[in-house]
């Protein structure tokens, strides 16, 4: 791949992680317990943002990145108080943003009117600021500030011109004009303007005189990197500075001249007679800015990677807070680290192995500035990650199922073998058995993924489903550090998108509504993932209206799925809306009643080999329970015997295992079988019948009753032939390889290489439990 | 037209733009590459505001005239453009070919 490309990829993988925490640090405000720190870090991300799509040219999410960021920074700078409007307009905005990342990205554009009028919104919130700005560059004549010609560069210009000329006034009182030259100290600052200082409608020149307030300069022009005309692109940057500055401001106060465009040049500032005030960042700088300059002349867009590198790697720490004081060496690394790191990326490898760099150790002293400073230092904390191509994981992940499947095969050879027990090959070969569980907890665990991804994507869909139905919903969401498969986790997206629209668009009710019931007006749905006996579950309960009864059965009743006298439990006519084309909204709304509801989530998730099911409460709210494998590559699996066919049982799913006694097997009308188990009866489904296999049951006596539980709730006893022992099974998919099958789940290769199918309690649950409806039907009617 | 038989005809005068910023410095590099080779005055009565990228523009224009040995003049620079210049470290603009007539 091109290198620029994938540094390109390398910058939205990260752009995706900054939306991410700019998006909680937007919720936190919005819900009011935001401190400084959370403000500051939605203003870096944002502000990471734009940097890396100046580097690569992004215009429209420069532009729109810059006005956001502008507000932000009134927001943390206190200047704008942070009211629930303000955080609003700022969440609605962060969505427009995070489409134009996307729409970069893909190559895509965000809409017109959208992003306008998000940009609207934004302006609106720093107006007043705006107009206060424009007059004080009308007094500065001489430049000649002219609003109309810069208003074609958007919404860039106003802020890097206006804003320095505040600064301006500032160091006009803090710094008297003139002074003795004794007292005065000399300075020597190397500025290199970057070309997305340019782009970004910041000027050098402005810089410059900038600086000559605050005494007397020298100033250098170097331009030896600028080509001839006839090679020249007109918009990058070429030539740099060397100021001496005789002054008595202080490092901060330089700094200041060069705080809007600090990340958009290199800057190194030294004290002549160089002591103690070279600050940090410009070792930082110094070591970028000679690496610079040599790739300047070749190929400038060096620079930028540089810069993007710096940005998105944290180096960035620095810039905001000129008195920043961190240990000299720190960033140093730092940038040798992302140079390294740059480096790397280069050569088209394909594992992108990617050395994050550690930053500055954590900005220790939390003297000076350690809101700004600490930024990037949470997010990137010193654990090394490496960045691997999934492929090669799932490759691993196989490799080790083949393995399980041999180890297996072999164990079932020596058994068959007649070795004894205590045989060295048999205690080899339990070694190899625990060590084959290790490595694949291991690589199951590298596959391991927090909820958090599929989770980010929820407060905007709840934002904009809210928005849509005129809604006011809070998200409350639990348990996003939860960890399951890739695999599972790419598939969860769809069905908790729907749930959750479904949860504000059926469940919760409007505003009135919910005063009419005595509920406060905003309605609160609450996401949660959690392990659960070696699988995991996720919750989305609404504090809405819960399921009408009543009106759920009379749909069902028309739409034919239920015959009218049908006897019914609450859980049951719950459970009537994941049947096919049943769809409750009256009328048919953008958002979920495309009648392709809730079966559709339950599909989707007995594809994943887990479950749904669904409690409610009128009037207090419903609560949907998926439940799902953690990985859907192995499985702790009974395996049993039944119709002279070896089949697996999720061991998650069993309670116990018992002998029938015939005493305590009873028939239902004659025909379905329960067994009583400790006074509770529960039905007795004969697997062999069940799948087919056979056509009468067996005697309960003569077999063995397994005792399970499905999701929902429900238990039952399956009865098997023979429990053959407990054994770790690689799961390889009947609907990838074949077909579903009503009743089992997946199949499995077995030690002796024979193929077995997985059992799927839970529809073996339902099925038996739905079964009695449709016959006592049958019988009516012959 | 070649290097060497410019004559006095040939010069051109270009009239800079009052504000030299991002949005000028692309049509200034082109305008004067289109007269390149030709001896030129460069107008800066008008200019109230000059940027770093234009400033590179002239700057590299003043090499590549120097290289190809032709006249290159800043005529009448208003005071924006002198002090401006002057921020900038007074960079050399002008170019005279020895043994100009002019």
């Amino acid at each position: 791949m091109d290198p620029f490309e994938s540094i390109k990829q390398t910058f939205f993988q990260e752009c995706d992680e900054l939306l991410t925490d700019a998006e909680q640090g937007l919720l936190a405000m919005e819900s009011g317990d935001a401190d400084s720190e959370t403000i500051n870090a939605v203003f870096r991300a944002v502000h990471s943002i734009k940097g890396g799509a100046g580097a690569f040219g992004l215009e429209q999410l420069i532009r729109f990145a810059h006005v956001f960021e502008t507000v932000m920074d009134e927001v943390r700078s206190e200047k704008m108080e942070l009211t629930d409007e303000v955080a609003k307009v700022l969440l609605r905005a962060f969505d427009v943003l995070a489409d134009h990342v996307h729409a970069a990205r893909d190559g895509g554009s965000v809409e017109e009117t959208r992003s306008l009028g998000a940009l609207g919104e934004l302006k609106g919130l720093i107006g007043a600021e705006d107009a206060d700005d424009d007059m004080n560059n009308g007094a500065d004549e001489d430049f000649g500030f002219v609003p109309v010609t810069l208003s074609v560069e958007g919404d860039e210009a106003p802020g890097g011109f206006i804003d320095l000329d505040a600064q301006n006034a500032s160091a006009e009182i803090a710094v008297p004009s003139i002074e003795d030259e004794t007292g005065q100290t000399s300075w020597i600052i190397e500025f290199s303007p970057k070309t997305e200082m340019y782009a970004k409608a910041n000027e050098s020149g402005l810089v410059l005189r900038e600086l000559a307030r605050l005494g007397e300069t020298r100033v250098t022009l170097l331009d030896e990197t600028l080509p001839p005309l006839d090679q020249l692109a007109a918009e990058q940057a070429y030539v740099s500075w060397r100021i001496q500055l005789f002054t008595d401001s202080d490092e901060a106060a330089i700094r200041e001249v060069f705080e809007f465009v600090e990340d958009d040049c290199n800057l190194t500032i030294t004290c002549e007679g160089g002591e103690a005030q070279a600050a940090a960042p410009s070792a930082a700088d110094e070591s970028l800015s000679e690496d610079d300059r040599a790739a300047a002349a070749s190929a400038n867009a060096d620079i930028d990677i540089a810069a993007l590198l710096a940005r998105v790697g944290g180096a960035e720490a620095a810039p905001a807070e000129p008195a920043a004081e961190a240990p000299a060496e720190a960033p140093a690394e730092n940038v040798a680290a992302l140079i390294a790191r740059a480096q790397s990326v280069e050569p088209p490898p394909a594992p992108k192995v990617e050395a994050r760099p550690t930053p500055a150790p954590a900005p220790a002293p939390a003297a000076a500035a350690p809101a700004a400073n600490s930024g990037a230092a949470p997010a990137a904390a010193p654990t090394a990650t490496i960045r691997v191509d999934l492929d090669r994981v799932d490759r691993l992940i196989n490799a080790v199922g083949e393995l399980v499947i041999q180890q297996a095969m072999l164990s079932q050879r020596v058994l068959e073998s007649g070795l004894a027990r205590s045989s060295n090959v048999a205690l080899g070969l339990e070694d190899l058995e625990l060590l084959t569980r290790e490595i694949q907890d291991s690589v199951m665990a590298i596959r391991a993924q927090p909820v958090k991804s599929v989770f980010q994507r929820m407060p905007r869909l709840a934002r904009e489903v809210a928005d849509m139905t005129g809604k006011r919903v809070k998200l409350v969401m639990e348990g996003e550090g939860t960890e399951v498969d890739k695999t599972v986790i790419e598939r969860l997206t769809d069905p908790i998108t729907h749930m959750l629209r479904n949860a504000i668009d059926h469940g919760l009710e409007d505003p009135e509504g919910r005063a009419a019931a005595g509920k406060p007006a905003e309605g609160v749905v609450r996401l949660r993932a959690l392990h659960r006996g070696g699988r995991i579950v996720i919750e989305l309960q609404d504090d809405g209206r819960g399921i009408n009864r009543p009106r759920v059965r009379g749909i069902a009743v028309d739409k034919g799925l239920i015959t009218e006298d049908q006897v019914l439990s609450d859980e049951e006519i719950d459970n009537l809306i994941f049947l096919p084309g049943f769809s409750t909204a009256e009328t048919i709304s953008d958002i979920s009643g495309r009648g392709v509801g809730m079966d559709v989530v339950r599909r989707s998730i007995q594809g994943l080999g887990g479950r749904i099911s669904i409690s409610s409460e009128p009037g207090k709210g419903s609560k949907f329970t998926m439940s799902l494998p953690l990985t859907l590559a192995v499985l702790d699996g009974m395996v049993v015997t039944a119709a002279e066919q070896t089949l697996v049982a999720p061991l998650s799913a069993i309670v116990e295992s018992l002998t029938p006694r015939t005493e305590d097997v009873h028939y239902i009308g004659g025909k379905d079988a329960v067994i009583r188990i400790r006074d509770i009866f529960v039905p007795l489904i004969d697997v062999g019948v069940a799948l087919g296999f056979r056509e009468t049951a067996i005697d309960p006596a003569s077999g063995v009753a397994v005792l399970v539980e499905s999701e929902g709730g429900g238990k039952a006893a399956l009865l098997v032939e023979a429990i053959q022992g407990q054994r770790q099974v690689v799961i390889k998919s009947l609907e990838a390889n074949y077909q579903q099958i009503d009743g089992v789940a997946a199949a499995t290769i077995l030690g002796d290489g024979r193929v077995a199918l997985i059992l799927d309690v839970d529809a073996l649950v339902t099925t038996q439990r739905r079964k009695p409806a449709p016959r006592s039907e049958k019988r009516m009617a012959s | 037209m070649s290097m060497d038989t410019a004559t006095l005809a040939d010069r051109a005068t270009v009239s800079l733009t009052p504000v030299l910023d991002l949005q000028a410095a692309e049509p200034l590099r082109a305008e004067l590459m289109s007269l390149r080779g030709r001896p030129l005055d460069l107008d800066a009565s008008q200019v109230t505001r000059m940027g770093g990228l234009c400033l590179q523009v002239l700057m590299s224009a003043r090499k590549i005239w120097a290289e190809d040995g032709v006249n290159l003049t800043v005529d009448q620079p208003s005071l924006a453009f002198s002090e401006q210049l002057a921020a900038f470290g007074e960079p050399e603009l002008h170019f005279e070919p020895e043994g100009e007539l002019s």
